[in-house]
């Protein structure tokens, strides 16, 4: 039987503002526990929360890049619920008025770059939870409050998605665009991106089923295997004859399962009312329209521009402006107009991107500039040195302060296109190869590649194979 | 007169022309302290040594010529819901027996700014959740006037104090009537300034869109000086108003010339003892001999007003001690078997009856499907209730209303019956549901001796106003001063 | 109005003792009752107040407290975290 799945999804990100949504300490991965924390973070008798103003700001921005309509004046309210990660027993978040509604996001589906219009419900902020450790030596649970108050978007869509891969792909798109307005540092790894994840399933044409929501997944791969495996899961419940129930699972990633977490009759009433400790936020128009002002060409946008303008195919555009540095990088590339635009693109998404892949590294570690990738592939381009030596050169240049021209120069990497020199090899590779001769003239023409290979191994690998073979050729038809 | 039954106004004069020192009027306190505290019991902890060196300061300050506030070298009395850094800070509660605070409130910096030398800290009632100052977990503070009576609450001990010269001047909290409850039952001026002019900064919550500090005193300069110390705009407290505020005892002209004075009828109706009524009438009169007139005025919603003030502050109350949970500070149960357990043993250990009641209340009225029906409506009362002040205040320029129906009343008399208890709160719930200042001032005794409270009530922001026609008063009674049985 | 004192209990992480129940409950009903005086009002109620703008805090770095300072009350500690009793979720 045929089913369909509807998928909506919550994306948590952290925002890389200077401070917490709600004290001034750091709010910064990786420190020693408990030590970016203050009385009000922690939720101490009597201390207040106060607003970090680029929270809101970030917020608002995230908003205009899903086309939301940003609410002028808005609120914020209390969750209330007891859990040892969330010091004062509830998170301040935003209820019923939310700084951005009703929004949309325009995700790239195919190989052609053809969209389709995912809804965006809603953005709201709220302050993240802390830690808790878990380990054999420990009494019980260890709570750290280093992550207490930092500022986080919760960006809501609208059960627009009906694959896993229509999923990944509204979360990459988001991902990239918080990338590109610089407002999260999206490192999965950390944490900083997280969703949860709402799945039905139902016979085309029926309604929408019941949903389930998934907590705890932290990658994007996760979350593909998640909505798989949830939807399964519902769907051999429907047709071994049972029905679904509302209620809460959690994905364990490593065990590929999810599991039950609470039912409906289980889940928390949340008892949310207006923060007290607060006031009306409100921003205005001239402000709203100033963040509006300030985005940058956001990816989907780009990538059209970069398959219109410079003939790229949606592949390679779509890599490209997957991050702004990236981007950024190829555009300075083909501003210094040295080599073919599509050369840029294949090295930066070929070798470039293999070793930032193999040493776990990215652009902005390197010593790599526009300059420099451009001059190495317009040597390629002019022939004084093979694709197999630019790969070597660029191994050099990359984690160096050593220019293209340097490294060729030290390590004699220029081809030899010296015609008489070459010519001489091309002699001695034919009289060594009588056969392979007569078998060209025989018609398998196809031996060229052949001859060609015993002469760039005699030049030591610094022949122009381009030139090689036309010599190979000339010698042939004058014979 | 001894120094610990002068006011703060005196005393600093004697210190100015070095008739005595910060030491001598710290001493003359603690001496009152140790003679009166066993019967009183205002503290929750007596900071001795830590005020003897503030004084000591001070005196060195003096010494080298130092221009100080009208606060320095005045002993004060600090509600225990107050956070005071490195001094015990418990709410009188079990939870937070053992509490002390890495930071101070921002009032207490203020106080420390302007050299004042904080004396104590202050009983109440738990979490400030009581009228009577009987809730505590470690004492009842009796009244000054009479040790069989309340001092009222919840700031009891900060009203007590000052009436029994155990402190010059106090800081109490006021969530429903708080301060002005137990000034009027103590016989001491206590102001609820206007929401969001005084910090909260470091105010334990109770019920955070109504608490507000304020403070307690002998005389209405006094509490115009440490009213100018405390009050101003907070960075660390997002509610507290943006704007500049004068000196109030500098402004105070103790005048109410051409002053409408707004009598509301239901005020005065039949729950409000007849020596009361007649006490505060009296009251008014006299300020009209000064130049003042009344004028008739309604506030139609005063019915509704403790509904919705219970409502309102138990559902903040509920939330806001939801923190107290055993884990990060305060009182821990012992005996528990997962988490849960930790949670309910130690919250059923440590807190008492009446903050149980008003958490499940206020948990009650947020909880799914009740909330429309309950909080909603209270904040529509709210708002209803606030525009009624709005209106009546186009009439007048204060409001004059007995603090409390009826006098402190007998310790355990009402202990066991919230709603009687309740009551008491009856005149001053308004006023927080509004935002307003109000002041508490003496107006005389009932028959069995016991003080009575006028309060007067002010649109936002007007302090300086409410100020002048307490001092008016002042004058015309010929000012306030000690309990009998506690002078020198 | 009836009370579901047990729920409400539960909902607080509060735990009443049985003998405490009834009076808990009858003290809390004529609480409710009380409350339930409030008329229903067809007045407009909105949370927000736009007249009275928060001011917002800008994003500057406050030092931390020290971890001493910060874990001094907790009532166990242990590697420089507070306690709880094992929970999984």
């Amino acid at each position: 039987m045929n089913y369909e799945m509807t998928i909506g999804l919550e994306v948590h990100a952290e925002l890389n503002t200077a401070t917490k949504i709600y004290c001034g300490c750091k709010n910064s991965f990786g420190a020693q526990v408990n030590s970016n924390c203050c009385p009000i973070c922690t939720g101490m008798p009597g201390t207040l929360p106060t607003l970090n103003e680029k929270v809101v700001e970030y917020a608002v921005k995230m908003g205009h890049a899903l086309n939301c309509k940003i609410n002028p004046v808005s609120k914020q309210d209390r969750k209330n619920y007891f859990y040892p990660d969330l010091p004062k027993a509830y998170q301040i978040s935003q209820f019923d008025i939310p700084l951005c509604e009703n929004g949309h996001l325009d995700v790239m589906i195919d190989e052609k770059g053809n969209t389709k219009r995912i809804g965006v419900t809603r953005i709201h902020i709220e302050e993240d939870a802390g830690k808790l450790l878990h380990d054999e030596s420990f009494a019980g649970s260890l709570v750290d409050f280093n992550r207490c108050g930092v500022p986080l978007i919760e960006i809501v869509s609208e059960p627009d998605m009906h694959s896993s891969a229509e999923a990944k792909a509204y979360l990459e798109t988001i991902k990239s665009i918080l990338q590109y307005i610089d407002i999260s540092d999206c490192k999965m790894q950390e944490g900083s991106i997280r969703c949860d994840i709402n799945v039905s399933v139902a016979r085309p044409g029926e309604p929408m089923g019941t949903r389930c929501e998934m907590k705890n997944v932290n990658t994007f791969s996760g979350a593909v295997r998640a909505i798989e495996y949830e939807a399964k899961r519902q769907i051999e419940v429907l047709e071994a004859g049972g029905e679904i129930h509302q209620e809460t699972r959690r994905w364990d990633d490593a065990k590929g399962q999810n599991f039950l977490l609470r039912s409906k009759e289980d889940s928390h009433d949340y008892r949310y009312f207006p923060e007290p400790d607060l006031l009306t936020i409100v921003v205005d128009e001239e402000k709203i329209q100033k963040l509006k002002d300030e985005l940058p060409e956001l990816p989907n946008k780009k990538c059209k521009r970069y398959m219109d303008s410079y003939g790229l195919p949606h592949f390679d555009a779509n890599l490209l402006t997957e991050n702004p540095d990236k981007a950024a990088f190829f555009e300075n590339c083909v501003s210094l107009k040295k080599c073919k635009t599509k050369s840029i693109s294949n090295w930066l998404l070929g070798d470039v991107s293999r070793i930032l892949n193999e040493k776990n590294i990215t652009l902005s570690d390197t010593l790599l500039t526009a300059e420099k990738l451009t001059d190495m592939i317009s040597l390629i381009e002019k022939g004084t040195i093979s694709v197999t030596a630019g790969k070597t050169v660029l191994d050099e240049i990359i984690l160096s302060d050593k220019l293209p021209g340097q490294v060729v120069e030290e390590k004699g990497l220029a081809q030899i296109s010296d015609t008489g020199t070459l010519e001489a090899i091309v002699q001695s590779v034919m009289d060594a190869n009588p056969k392979s001769i007569a078998d060209y003239k025989g018609g398998k023409t196809n031996v060229i590649g052949f001859l060609v290979g015993q002469c760039m191994r005699q030049s030591k690998g610094q022949g122009n194979p381009a030139l090689l073979k036309e010599l190979i050729e000339k010698r042939i038809q004058k014979d | 007169m001894e120094l610990f039954e002068m006011t703060a106004a005196s005393l600093s004069e004697k210190l100015r022309k070095k008739e005595c020192s910060a030491v001598e009027i710290t001493r003359s306190v603690l001496g009152q302290i140790s003679k009166k505290e066993e019967q009183i019991g205002s503290f929750v902890t007596v900071c001795e040594e830590r005020a003897m060196k503030q004084a000591e300061e001070v005196d060195q300050k003096i010494a080298a010529g130092e221009s100080l506030s009208p606060l320095a070298g005045i002993p004060v009395g600090v509600k225990d819901n107050i956070c005071t850094k490195d001094v015990l800070t418990t709410c009188s509660s079990k939870m937070l027996y053992n509490f002390v605070p890495p930071y101070n409130a921002t009032v207490v910096d203020r106080l420390e700014r302007a050299d004042a030398i904080m004396i104590g800290k202050c009983n109440m009632d738990e979490f400030a959740m009581g009228s009577s100052c009987e809730t505590s977990y470690f004492k009842k503070t009796k009244n000054p006037w009479d040790p069989d009576c309340v001092p009222g609450g919840s700031s009891g001990g900060s009203a007590a104090c000052v009436s029994a010269g155990e402190a010059v001047l106090s800081l109490g909290s006021d969530t429903g009537g708080s301060i002005r409850l137990p000034a009027a039952y103590c016989g001491v001026v206590g102001l609820k300034p206007t929401y969001g002019s005084v910090s909260r900064y470091g105010l334990v919550a109770f019920a955070s869109s109504l608490d507000q500090i304020g403070p307690l005193g002998r005389s209405v300069e006094d509490v115009a000086n440490l009213y100018s110390v405390i009050c101003g705009r907070d960075p660390m407290d997002a509610t507290s108003a943006v704007r500049e505020y004068g000196n109030f005892a500098q402004g105070l002209n103790r005048s109410v010339q051409g002053m409408r004075i707004g009598i509301p009828k239901e005020y005065f109706g039949e729950g409000v003892e007849p020596e009361v009524k007649a006490a505060v009438m009296e009251s008014v009169d006299m300020l009209v001999k000064e130049g003042a007139q009344t004028v008739p005025i309604s506030l139609p919603s005063t019915d509704y007003a403790l509904s919705a003030y219970y409502i309102i502050s138990s559902a903040e109350a509920s939330s806001n001690l939801a923190r107290f949970d055993g884990v990060k500070y305060g009182y821990r149960a012992e005996g528990y078997a997962n988490l849960t357990e930790l949670y309910e043993k130690t919250r059923s250990e440590g807190f008492g009856d009446e903050v149980k009641r008003r958490i499940m209340l206020g948990t009650f009225v947020l909880s799914s499907g009740f909330y429309d029906a309950y909080y909603k409506r209270a904040k529509q009362m709210q708002q209803k209730i606030a525009q009624e002040y709005t209106e009546a205040f186009s009439k007048c320029d204060v409001i004059i209303t007995p603090t409390s129906p009826s006098p402190a009343f007998k310790i355990g008399e009402r202990a066991d019956d919230p709603l009687k208890m309740y009551a008491a709160d009856i005149c001053t719930v308004t006023v927080n549901i509004a935002g307003l200042p109000a002041i508490s001032v003496p107006c005389g005794t009932v028959s069995g001796g016991l003080p009575i409270g006028l309060q007067m009530i002010g649109p936002k922001f007007s302090e300086q106003v409410l100020l002048n026609a307490a001092g008016c008063f002042e004058n015309l009674c010929g000012g306030f001063g000690v309990a009998p049985a506690m002078k020198g | 109005m009836q009370i579901d004192i047990q729920h409400i209990a539960k909902l607080s992480r509060l735990s009443i003792e049985e003998e405490k129940t009834e009076k808990f409950q009858k003290e809390m009903e004529s609480i409710v009752a009380m409350c339930e005086k409030l008329p229903p009002m067809d007045s407009e109620y909105t949370a927000v107040d736009p007249s009275n703008p928060m001011q917002l805090r800008p994003d500057l770095v406050k030092p931390s407290l020290d971890r001493e300072q910060l874990l001094q009350n907790a009532p166990q500690t242990q590697a420089g975290c507070v306690v709880v009793p094992k929970v999984v979720e």
